[in-house]
């Protein structure tokens, strides 16, 4: 064969695996107190927040201050033993780096000695990173930052310490019980305590109160679906509101709605909307149930949903959604919580925050939990102890000060920070609830969904489940079938279950239905 | 005699003495992490077991019967395939019409090589900007030209979505090919184009008859090594569709990633890549002696 008909039978299998892919691959049915006995501490919290605004400054300034034989006091004294010792901490890279780095770690260091070395990592990474780590036998870290959902994985790999000697030894116990009941419930497996809680991540409805409000909305609302204008509180009613204003503001290029919807965590999404449809993920026997009706239902749902959110939502992730609110540009969204921190202007005049957009929905925003009475506890964050460090009370003295009451009442503050209200006293803080007009309304919404909340499914090889079932989603985006969508992620995570073992797994779901209660299924 | 014998010998030794640090080191990052790879894909490492046990060619079996690892080296054949025909295709044309005196050209070619040296993962990113479907520019320009506004989702839509990457591949890479071969044009004596001018022969029968045989074994080079880069791509994919919808674009280094490095499966990842190995070294040799006959019968 001459090199014409190389470069020519080149071409021609290329064409036709381009045909091939196109007809034969069809969207494959296939993104935050000083120690009781430290004299006139600096407020390092409201030093930062004084980068913001007054408010805030004067609101944190005045946060709760230290308490004498509380967890921190006594994370301190602990922590002193080890002074002149390097700490190395993970923690997700960017924004979430920036509490340990201008605050905690300089903060701790000033009280105990103890040097941090805040270790930045991509979020992705937090978790591939301590297991390599630890089964090289490397000792590399000394705190790990971790989802919830993988603390089977890695308390099974070896990877975590237990810390309830610790915790029985140092921790105040009144403390233990600040900590809101559902996030208390994740700190253990299989009997043992194996994290500190340290993020109350949860979905809230943020909603245009001004477009609710509006008469002509009102009556207009009101002629075509017979019902009130409302802030929805089911699915159906959220479609009926988001359809309303898209079609009022459309050509304004205003939208009733938006999710982000890239491929990565999406799946939160459909966790939420399933379960809060009656769905269930696996059978008695340990079968996935993703793909039953209310499954096919769910999804199918949600692919129509978006046809009423901006064009391209498919590609849009947290930020693209950030963008189009903080315009004005959308009714509604379910999103994390910082965006209704960030709505209010909190904290955005920081240079951490000079990226997000100047806010033009101040004063306008009202909050709720997701449609169905139920928002997904998506994601969170948990501090634990690698078992492979040598320093591991100190370590352990840093993670009990840092979730203590007194410094994550402050942390929780930080504008600039993402760790978000999880314990009691947060929830009940004063001065949070002046952080802007309708702050106390906001905490009590992620009280609620705290109480409310679906726990994300944290069985061993949950990343792998999220990822299947992820896969499925966005294939069913692109206009994949739902149903052949949902069977091949079902198929998939019937894999999973087999690979790493059926009876394993049964208990471990027994177990984390258990634990969770209604926080696992309403 | 004896004392000429025994200084060849240190000379000798000497030889082996200054090779050996290099030949070590070559052992320690080639020859070791192969081996052990192959240890380790014969065993169950995950994120669960540290110490992995022997579980024979389980890894090996399992990745034929997996669905996903098979669409991915569909993908990855299907990618490489168009995007180094049109890359060629491209290139040639491009070489072909900057051989002559052209006005310019010492500032076109720099420019035109521009794509190659920026990083994949930084033109991934720039071209998922200007894919975006609301605010990304090719959208608005196509706008302009339909009179309406241009709502096209080009990096989830099943049908827009391999057009994308292979614009922006191609847009990196075709300079590539194009700097090879027109190297390999410059290279050609010019007198034998004028010889086959005087004899009459046309642009073609001149393209086909002298330049293209000439141009081959520069030509066999660079297919080789854009094949080669193309198979094992990672950074555009993962940029622009992180594999998506889906598995449609997915890979088969954007697999094994996330079977190692997001859910840490070491065992049956070695064995993955094992097999990549294996069909990158069967290709190259296969190609490698056509093309090495071709250019024998050509001579």
């Amino acid at each position: 064969m001459n090199a014409k008909k190389r470069i020519f039978a080149f071409s021609v299998v290329g064409a036709i695996a381009m045909v091939a892919s196109a007809c034969a691959a069809p969207p494959a049915p296939a993104a935050p107190a000083p120690a009781a006995e430290a004299t006139a501490p600096p407020n390092p919290v409201g030093e930062l927040a004084g980068q913001a605004k007054e408010v805030a400054a004067s609101a944190v300034m005045t946060a709760m201050p230290p308490k004498a034989g509380g967890s921190a006091a006594r994370a301190i004294e602990l922590a002193k033993k080890y002074a002149g010792t390097t700490l190395n901490v993970t923690w997700e890279a960017g924004l979430q780096s920036q509490d340990p780095l201008l605050f905690s770690a300089p903060e701790f260091e000033r009280l105990t000695g103890v040097k941090i070395n805040v270790i930045e990592t991509p979020f992705t990474e937090l978790f591939s990173k301590a297991v390599a780590d630890h089964q090289a036998g490397g000792g590399a870290y000394d705190v790990l930052n971790y989802a919830p959902t993988w603390l089977a994985d890695l308390a099974d790999g070896g990877v975590l310490e237990p810390l309830d000697a610790y915790i029985e030894q140092y921790m105040n116990k009144d403390d233990l019980n600040d900590l809101h009941p559902t996030y208390a419930k994740y700190q253990q497996w299989k009997g043992k305590t194996y994290g500190l809680w340290d993020d109350g991540d949860v979905f809230v409805m943020y909603y245009r109160r001004d477009w609710f409000e509006d008469d002509k909305n009102k009556a207009d609302f009101k002629a075509s679906y017979n019902r009130e204008l409302t802030p929805p509180k089911t699915w159906q009613e959220w479609d009926e509101v988001c359809s309303f204003f898209t079609e009022r503001g459309k050509a304004n290029n205003e939208y009733g709605c938006a999710i982000q919807r890239t491929a990565g965590n999406t799946y939160l999404w459909f966790y939420e909307q399933f379960r809060s449809n009656g769905g269930r993920f696996f059978d008695e026997d340990m079968r996935a149930t993703i793909n039953s009706d209310i499954g096919v239902k769910t999804l199918t749902d949600m692919v129509n949903a978006n046809k009423n959110m901006p064009p391209g939502v498919e590609k849009w992730g947290f930020v693209e959604v950030l963008q189009a609110w903080m315009d004005g540009k959308l009714g509604m969204i379910i999103t994390w919580p910082p965006i209704g921190r960030w709505s209010e202007g909190y904290g955005l005049e920081s240079k951490q925050l000079e990226w997000v957009p100047k806010t033009k929905v101040a004063g306008k925003v009202g909050y709720a939990v997701s449609p169905g009475g139920h928002s997904e506890l998506a994601v969170g964050f948990m501090l634990g102890v690698s078992s492979n460090s040598k320093n591991k009370e100190a370590a352990y003295a840093f993670i009990q000060w840092l979730t203590s009451p007194e410094i994550s009442g402050q942390r929780v503050k930080i504008p600039f920070a993402l760790r978000d209200p999880y314990r009691m006293s947060h929830f009940n803080d004063p001065d949070y609830a002046k952080l802007w007009p309708n702050a106390a309304e906001y905490l009590k919404v992620l009280q609620e969904g705290a109480a409310t909340g679906l726990a994300d499914l944290g069985i061993p090889g949950a990343r792998e489940y999220e990822e299947a079932l992820d896969r499925a989603i966005t294939a069913a985006y692109s206009g994949g079938d739902p149903k052949t969508a949902l069977d091949k992620a079902a198929e998939e995570w019937n894999a999973i279950t087999e690979r790493i073992g059926v009876e394993s797994q049964k208990a471990a779901y027994a177990d984390w239905q258990a634990r969770l209660g209604a926080n696992a299924y309403p | 005699m004896l004392a000429s014998i025994r200084a060849l010998s240190d000379k000798r030794k000497g030889k082996y003495a200054l090779v050996a640090p290099a030949t070590v080191m070559i052992l320690a990052i080639v020859l070791f992490p192969l081996l052990y790879a192959i240890v380790v894909s014969f065993q169950n490492i995950d994120a669960r077991t540290a110490v992995g046990t022997f579980v024979g060619l389980k890894n090996y079996l399992d990745a034929f019967r997996d669905a996903r690892f098979l669409n991915a080296l569909g993908n990855t054949l299907f990618f490489t395939g168009v995007a180094v025909t049109f890359e060629l295709l491209l290139g040639f044309i491009l070489a072909q019409t900057l051989i002559g005196h052209l006005p310019g050209k010492r500032f076109i070619v720099p420019i035109l090589m521009l794509p190659v040296v920026i990083a994949p993962l930084i033109v991934g990113y720039t071209w998922r900007m200007l894919w975006d479907t609301q605010y990304g520019p090719i959208n608005q320009v196509l706008g302009w030209f339909a009179g309406r506004p241009i709502e096209l989702v080009w990096l989830a839509n099943p049908v827009t979505v391999w057009p994308a990457i292979f614009i922006t591949e191609i847009w990196q890479w075709t300079p590539f090919m194009f700097l090879v071969l027109l190297a390999g044009l410059t290279a050609i004596n010019p007198e034998y184009r004028e010889a086959a001018e005087i004899d009459g022969a046309s642009s073609w029968q001149t393209l086909r008859y002298i330049t293209l045989p000439l141009i081959w074994p520069v030509m066999a080079v660079a297919i080789l090594f854009r094949a080669l880069d193309a198979f094992k791509v990672f950074d555009i994919v993962f940029a622009l569709t992180n594999g998506g919808p889906g598995t449609m674009t997915e890979t088969i280094s954007l697999y094994a990633y996330s079977v190692g490095f997001r859910n840490f499966r070491i065992s049956y990842m070695a064995a993955l890549t094992l097999i990549l190995i294996a069909i990158v070294s069967v290709a190259i040799t296969f190609l490698w002696r056509r093309m090495s006959a071709n250019q024998e019968r050509m001579a």
